[in-house]
């Protein structure tokens, strides 16, 4: 049986000529943006049937006739604090919001704005940076973030410059079917130090398609929180580039509460020799919600070390999905490189995937990963409750046992706290009501 | 304070338990013995509620309300300890922050608000003396790596924090050396008092070298076939439990 398939207008396409109209920018940025439309124009929708998106159940957004953001006014008293001074940017629907956001004094020549406002007063330490990484080539919503990203974050430390002061970066949608692309592109260079947290959020219905590119030069060392807490009826399918150059440390927490699909896709290459990078996810989901990292680790230079924690804790309907690939090239010699992910289903219906995949072209490498799915353990659940702890309570301190392995990997205590007690408010309302 | 009567209880579909009857009154402490199989654990299960025990006939009363009827975790608020023969590993609890949650939960059952801080670090320190336990262990998780004395020693450790009025030690004797013994002995030994009742169930005589019961119970087969003096034990140190095993007539008759 043959079927002749339907030509399938890219609605994108007409957007972005809108779009672009009336953007003013340098040529090498308008151009981005075409490859970027051109990409996800031959990458197409994702379906089903690619092996990438097999379990992505994208039906629902498909349905949406996804709009360009109105601009739109929040409440400062919504927004999330990290109860000690932080470099803060606010973005609604994808565009900078001065008003909610706070710089503090920096040091040196180091430069800490909004993405948007930086390409019109600093291109050139701009176009060197921007869509220059590897990864992600295959992501859709990737590209579709370089065709019609609005603004977003820039950070540029240079060489040696220490940022004591956190930068916490705060996105927030206001729902309305919008579709919001928001940029982040930091620039660490030799042994410059940074400490990020980025938040997602809103309120409503909408699609979120950030993409993060984080670059560390010799000896950089960042700490990079990303903190998903998308509302309960939002689509998150973000991604995330990251480069590191020799001796350089890579800590990201990866957090995932909100949206009713969620995804984050991140490509890690360690391109120096003895390069470090710990990777740690947690997923929290429930009713109908689903969580997903897709991560790829690559070693390109001897002596590198990696290390990913991902694990979920799902409840009702919810599911997981956890893909993470270790590939080692034939030169990365003295690699060591770790990965687990461990499941907790706090339902029947709950489920989790898991793929762990190793690609070693190296001989002498450490490398290993594991994989556990299971319920709470019926044994402890007794033994507390046999001491008088109540059984919603027992559940709820043993899912923080199992969770607060992950948390208590950030050392950013004001963030750690609050997020534990996020966990706490979701684990007890079984869903959170929306601001 | 405790009244076992005629109590049946199945696993699985199995009766292991054939008609107890025990009553305990305040300030004593009842042992029971008996071989592996005979229904010592599911006795001391049923009694603190856990889940894959259905109790098909009989009813046991806890200071005459129904035990039965309550939840595990109400059980232990209302003063009900037992002591594990498998003390659980819970990693990533801290045994301090269990034993904290466990306090005021009991305290909230009762009404009373929650433990002082200052209060709850006077008590704990003074507890872990009696059961010689290291500070470390109050940080570390609940019996995560701890070897099996130290298992033993952190459940009297809570039953002394805890201060139950009713303790079941389920063969707390198990896998310890002479100075753990002693130690778990010591323990339990301090907390006896005229308001207080013990069932200590044993595989073995020599737990009850160090607490001496007032009676002596021989579970066998799911009954309780003889009971006496602290004197029984000794004799069934002596012929052992073949005695039951082999001629369960004349077990019945030891019994009448």
């Amino acid at each position: 049986m043959s079927s002749v398939a339907p030509v399938v207008q890219n609605p994108f396409r007409q957007q972005f000529a809108a779009f672009t109209a009336d953007r003013r920018e340098p040529d090498a940025i308008a151009r981005l943006r075409r490859e970027g439309l051109d990409r996800f124009a031959s990458l197409g929708w994702p379906t089903r049937q690619q092996e990438a998106w097999r379990l992505a159940d994208l039906g629902a957004l498909a349905q949406i006739d996804l709009q360009r953001p109105a601009d739109a006014l929040v409440d400062a008293g919504i927004l999330p604090t990290l109860d000690l001074p932080a470099h803060r940017l606010t973005f609604v629907n994808g565009r900078f919001a001065p008003g909610l956001s706070r710089l503090r004094e920096l040091p040196g020549q180091a430069l800490i704005a909004s993405l948007g406002q930086a390409l019109l007063t600093h291109p050139e330490r701009i176009e060197p940076h921007l869509e220059r990484l590897p990864g992600l080539s295959q992501h859709p919503f990737a590209a579709l973030n370089t065709a019609f990203w609005e603004d977003g974050a820039f950070v540029y430390l240079p060489r040696t410059t220490v940022a004591e002061t956190p930068l916490h970066l705060i996105f927030h949608a206001t729902g309305d079917d919008i579709a919001v692309y928001p940029r982040l592109l930091l620039v660490l260079e030799d042994g410059a130090q940074a400490t990020v947290v980025v938040e997602y959020r809103g309120k409503g219905r909408y699609l979120n398609a950030p993409v993060a590119e984080l670059q560390l030069g010799a000896g950089a060392v960042l700490h990079y929180h990303q903190v998903q807490e998308e509302a309960s009826q939002a689509f998150h399918l973000g991604g995330v580039r990251v480069r590191q150059g020799r001796d350089s440390q890579a800590n990201l927490h990866l957090v995932s509460f909100g949206g009713q699909l969620a995804r984050t896709d991140l490509d890690a290459l360690l391109d120096g020799e003895g390069a470090s990078c710990v990777l740690n996810g947690l997923i929290l989901a429930h009713d109908r919600q689903m969580g997903d990292y897709h991560v790829r680790v690559e070693h390109a230079q001897p002596h590198g070390s990696s290390e990913q924690l991902f694990k979920s804790v799902l409840d009702g309907q919810a599911r997981s999905v956890f893909d993470g690939m270790i590939h080692v090239r034939p030169h990365a010699q003295k690699t060591d490189a770790r990965q687990s992910n461990r499941n907790l289903l706090l339902s029947k219906q709950a489920r989790a995937n898991a793929n762990p995949r190793l690609e070693i072209l190296a001989d002498d490498v450490k490398c290993g990963h594991g994989s556990t799915t299971g319920f709470l353990n019926p044994d402890a659940l007794f033994y507390l409750r046999a001491r008088g702890i109540p059984a919603e309570q027992a559940r709820t301190l043993l899912v923080h046992a199992f969770a607060n392995d992950s948390l208590n990997r950030i050392q950013l205590t004001p963030l750690r706290e609050r997020l534990a007690s996020s966990l706490a408010d979701r684990l007890a309302l079984g869903n959170i009501e929306e601001q | 304070m405790l009244e076992i009567r005629n109590l049946h209880a199945t696993v699985d579909g199995r009766e292991i338990l054939k008609g107890i009857d025990l009553v305990i009154h305040p300030g004593e402490t009842h042992a029971i013995m008996g071989p592996n199989g005979s229904g010592k654990s599911t006795l001391a299960n049923v009694i603190a509620g856990r889940e894959g025990y259905e109790v098909t006939e009989g009813e046991v009363l806890f200071d005459g309300k129904n035990l039965l009827e309550m939840a595990p975790e109400v059980r232990a608020c209302e003063g009900l300890f037992l002591a594990f023969q498998y003390p659980v590993e819970i990693p990533g609890v801290a045994n301090l922050y269990f034993l904290k949650a466990a306090v005021n939960a009991v305290r909230k059952y009762r009404g009373e608000p929650s433990v002082d801080a200052m209060d709850f670090w006077d008590l704990v320190q003074e507890r872990m003396e009696l059961v010689k336990m290291d500070e470390s262990m109050l940080k570390r998780s609940v019996n995560e790596g701890f070897s099996g004395g130290e298992k033993k020693r952190n459940e009297v450790f809570q039953m002394a924090v805890l201060q139950p009025r009713f303790a079941v030690m389920d063969e707390t004797d198990s896998g310890l050396d002479i100075d753990a013994l002693r130690v778990v002995a010591d323990g339990v030994n301090a907390l006896r008092g005229p308001e207080r009742g013990f069932l200590v169930i044993t595989h073995y005589q020599r737990l009850l070298d160090y607490i001496v019961p007032d009676h002596v119970h021989v579970l066998f087969n799911g009954r309780i076939v003889r009971s006496g003096g602290k004197e029984l034990a000794l004799e069934l140190e002596e012929q052992g439990y073949a005695l039951y095993n082999e001629e369960p007539g004349r077990a019945r008759r030891a019994a009448a």
